[in-house]
C-alpha cells in the first residue's frame, strides 16, 4: 500500500464553518482535511469509477467530545436538544457528508483505535483492500484536545494498494 | 464461499440474559417495550424502551456476554489469551459527563475495549467500532476478514448499548422516536423507532472444535454517498452490500430463506431498504420472507448487528422465522414478503442479516446452517 496524498490541520488557522454542524470542531476538521487531501488528486466529485470503491474511514480515539458534553449539559439542565446535535451525534454523519460531497460510495468505517492511529489507518485500509470491498481509502484521523489550550489535531490520508491506476488530476 | 464458524454466542436484551430468553420471546412475537424509569422522559414524545431487567453497567454487561460466548465456544484460558477482541460500543452517559479537559485514553471506546480484553482474559483489543448502527456488523465483517486473510485464527466480537438519557433526548429531538408505543417496520402508518438495551458477543473461528452454531459464509458493505443521515431512497449502497455478500457466499437470491432487515420503523429508512431488496433480488424480492425484529427487542444501536445476527442464527437453526411485529397494513413502498401474524417455518439453509446507519453505511451478513 502507499499513501498517495496527505493533508494536515495545523491547529493555528481559522477553521471554516460547516453548514449543518454546530458546537464542535470535530466535523469541520474532518471535512477540511478530507478536502485538502482529496483535492491534491481529484476535482470534486471524484470520477465515479474511483468513488464507487473508495472507502471513508474515520479514526478517533476520543470521538466528538464537545458535542457529547454539550448534549449532556443540555439534558442535565432540562433544556431542549437541537436536532442538529442528533444528526451529528455519530461520526458517520460527517463521513456521510464527505462521501456525498466527493462522490465516495465505498464502505464507511469509524473506529476508536487501540494503538498508533497511523498504523491503524494502514491496518484498516489493508483489511478493506484485501477483503475486496474497496480499492482506495480516504482515512481521516482526528482528535479534539483533552488539555485546555492545546490545539485539536486532524490529518487525512489517501491510501491505495500498490499498482492502482491513477484516475486523478493529470 | 467464505466459511467462518460462529462457535459461540451470547446476548442480553429486554428479554433477559441468554440467547434462550431471546429466542423464546422473539419467536413468541411479544414486543419487549415497557415504561422507562431509568431517567425522566416526561419532556419527550416517547416514554417506553426495551430495557434489560436489572441492567448494571455497559462494561459489566459486556464482560458477562463475552465470558458466556467464550464458554459457549468451549474456549480454554489459553485459547482466550490467544484471541483478540473487536468491540462495538460508543455511548455511555457517564463518559459524556466527564470534564472536557483532562480526559485519558482509558476514558474512550478503545479504553473500554482494552479494559474488557484484560478483564475477560482475552488477547489484545483490535479496535473499538464507533460506526453507529453498523458498528457491530462492521466488527463482525472485519473479524471474519481477519480470519479469512490469515491475520487471526479466532476472534471475539462484542457489542453493547444500554439506553441513555442523552440518546433518548437526541432521538426525541430528531423526531425519530415512535409516539404510539410500538415499532411498525415496513407498515403503513409507521411512526418511528424505539430504543432498546442490547449486549451481545460471538466467537468467530476458522475451524470450530465442536459443532458451530452457524457459519458466516458471506459479507459485504458499501456506502450510499448520498446524505448525512438519510439512506439513498433507491437503496443503492444497501443493494451493493447485499450483492457483495451473496457473491462472496456463492449464492443467488433464491437460496435465501430469510432476511432479518434493519427495518427501523421510520418512514424513509424502511422504504429505502425495501427498494434495496428489490434492487438486489429482482423478481425474487417479494418471495423471500422478511422481518425486522426491532419491533420486538428495540433498536439497540451499536449492538444491532450482533443481536440481529444472533436472532438470524436462532431463526435459521430452529427453522422458525420471527414475525415483523407492529404491522397494521401494507405500504406500497415496502412491497415485501413480510412474516406477519405468526412465525413461519423454513427449511432453507441460508439467511441474510442487514444493517444501515447514518452517513449511508450499509452492511450485509450471510448466515448458513452449520
Amino acid at each position: 500500500m502507499r499513501v498517495v496524498a496527505k493533508a494536515e490541520w495545523s491547529g493555528e488557522e481559522e477553521l471554516p464553518l460547516l453548514r449543518g454542524f454546530v458546537v464542535s470542531s470535530y466535523s469541520p476538521l474532518v471535512a477540511e482535511v478530507a478536502s485538502r487531501c482529496l483535492s491534491q488528486c481529484y476535482e470534486r466529485p471524484v470520477p465515479p469509477e474511483v468513488g464507487e470503491r473508495m472507502a471513508v474511514v474515520l479514526i478517533s480515539q476520543g470521538g466528538d467530545v464537545h458535542s457529547a458534553v454539550e448534549t449532556a449539559s443540555l439534558v442535565d439542565s432540562g433544556q431542549k436538544v437541537s436536532p442538529l446535535l442528533f444528526f451529528q451525534s455519530v461520526p458517520n454523519a460527517i463521513a456521510g457528508h464527505v462521501a456525498k460531497r466527493w462522490g465516495l460510495n465505498g464502505p464507511v468505517v469509524c473506529v476508536s483505535p487501540a494503538g498508533d492511529p497511523e498504523h491503524e489507518a494502514m491496518e484498516l485500509a489493508g483489511l478493506l483492500f484485501g477483503d475486496g470491498d474497496a480499492d482506495r481509502a480516504l482515512v481521516v484521523l482526528v482528535e479534539q484536545a483533552t488539555v485546555e489550550g492545546a490545539p485539536d489535531r486532524a490529518s487525512a490520508l489517501l491510501i491505495e494498494p500498490y499498482g492502482t491506476a491513477g484516475g486523478g488530476k493529470e | 464461499m467464505a466459511d467462518i464458524a460462529v462457535s459461540g454466542m451470547a446476548a442480553a436484551t429486554a428479554y433477559g440474559r441468554g440467547t434462550g430468553a431471546l429466542a423464546e420471546h422473539v419467536f413468541a412475537g411479544k414486543p419487549g417495550f415497557s415504561a422507562v424509569h431509568r431517567f425522566d422522559t416526561s419532556l419527550h414524545r416517547a416514554h417506553v424502551a426495551a430495557l434489560l431487567p436489572g441492567a448494571t453497567t455497559l462494561e459489566a454487561e459486556l464482560a458477562e456476554v463475552i465470558d458466556a460466548a467464550c464458554s459457549d465456544a468451549g474456549l480454554s484460558t489459553a485459547d482466550r489469551a490467544a484471541t483478540p477482541l473487536l468491540l462495538a460500543a460508543e455511548r455511555e452517559d457517564g463518559r459524556a459527563r466527564l470534564p472536557r479537559w483532562g480526559r485519558t485514553p482509558e476514558q474512550t471506546p478503545a479504553g473500554l475495549g482494552a479494559t474488557l480484553a484484560e478483564e475477560c482474559g482475552l488477547g489484545r483489543l483490535v479496535r473499538a467500532y464507533t460506526t453507529a448502527c453498523v458498528s457491530a456488523s462492521t466488527a463482525v465483517i472485519d473479524g471474519a476478514a481477519m480470519i479469512a486473510s490469515g491475520r487471526a485464527e479466532r476472534v471475539v466480537v462484542a457489542g453493547g448499548y444500554l439506553v441513555t438519557r442523552d440518546d433518548f433526548a437526541m432521538f426525541n429531538a430528531g423526531f425519530a422516536l415512535s409516539d404510539d408505543g410500538a415499532v411498525r417496520p415496513f407498515s403503513a402508518g409507521r411512526r418511528g423507532l424505539l430504543l432498546g438495551d442490547g449486549v451481545a458477543a460471538v466467537v468467530l473461528e476458522r475451524s470450530a472444535r465442536r459443532s458451530p452454531r452457524a457459519r458466516l459464509t458471506g459479507w459485504g458493505r458499501a456506502g450510499d454517498g448520498y446524505h448525512v443521515c438519510q439512506p439513498h431512497p433507491e437503496g443503492h449502497g444497501m443493494a451493493r452490500a447485499i450483492r457483495a455478500a451473496l457473491g462472496r457466499a456463492g449464492l443467488e437470491p433464491e437460496d435465501l430463506g430469510y432476511v432479518n432487515a434493519h427495518g427501523t420503523g421510520t418512514s424513509y429508512n424502511d422504504a429505502a431498504e425495501a427498494a434495496a431488496l428489490h434492487r438486489a433480488f429482482g423478481l425474487m424480492a417479494d418471495k423471500i420472507p422478511v422481518s425486522s425484529t426491532k419491533a420486538l427487542h428495540g433498536h439497540v444501536l451499536e449492538a444491532s448487528g450482533l443481536v440481529e445476527l444472533i436472532v438470524t442464527i436462532l431463526a435459521l437453526t430452529s427453522g422458525c422465522l420471527p414475525v415483523n411485529a407492529g404491522f397494521t397494513g401494507p405500504d406500497a413502498d415496502c412491497a415485501l414478503d413480510l412474516v406477519l401474524d405468526q412465525p413461519r417455518q423454513t427449511t432453507h439453509r441460508h439467511a441474510l442479516s442487514l444493517n444501515a446507519a447514518f452517513g449511508g453505511a450499509n452492511t450485509a451478513l450471510v448466515v448458513s446452517q452449520p
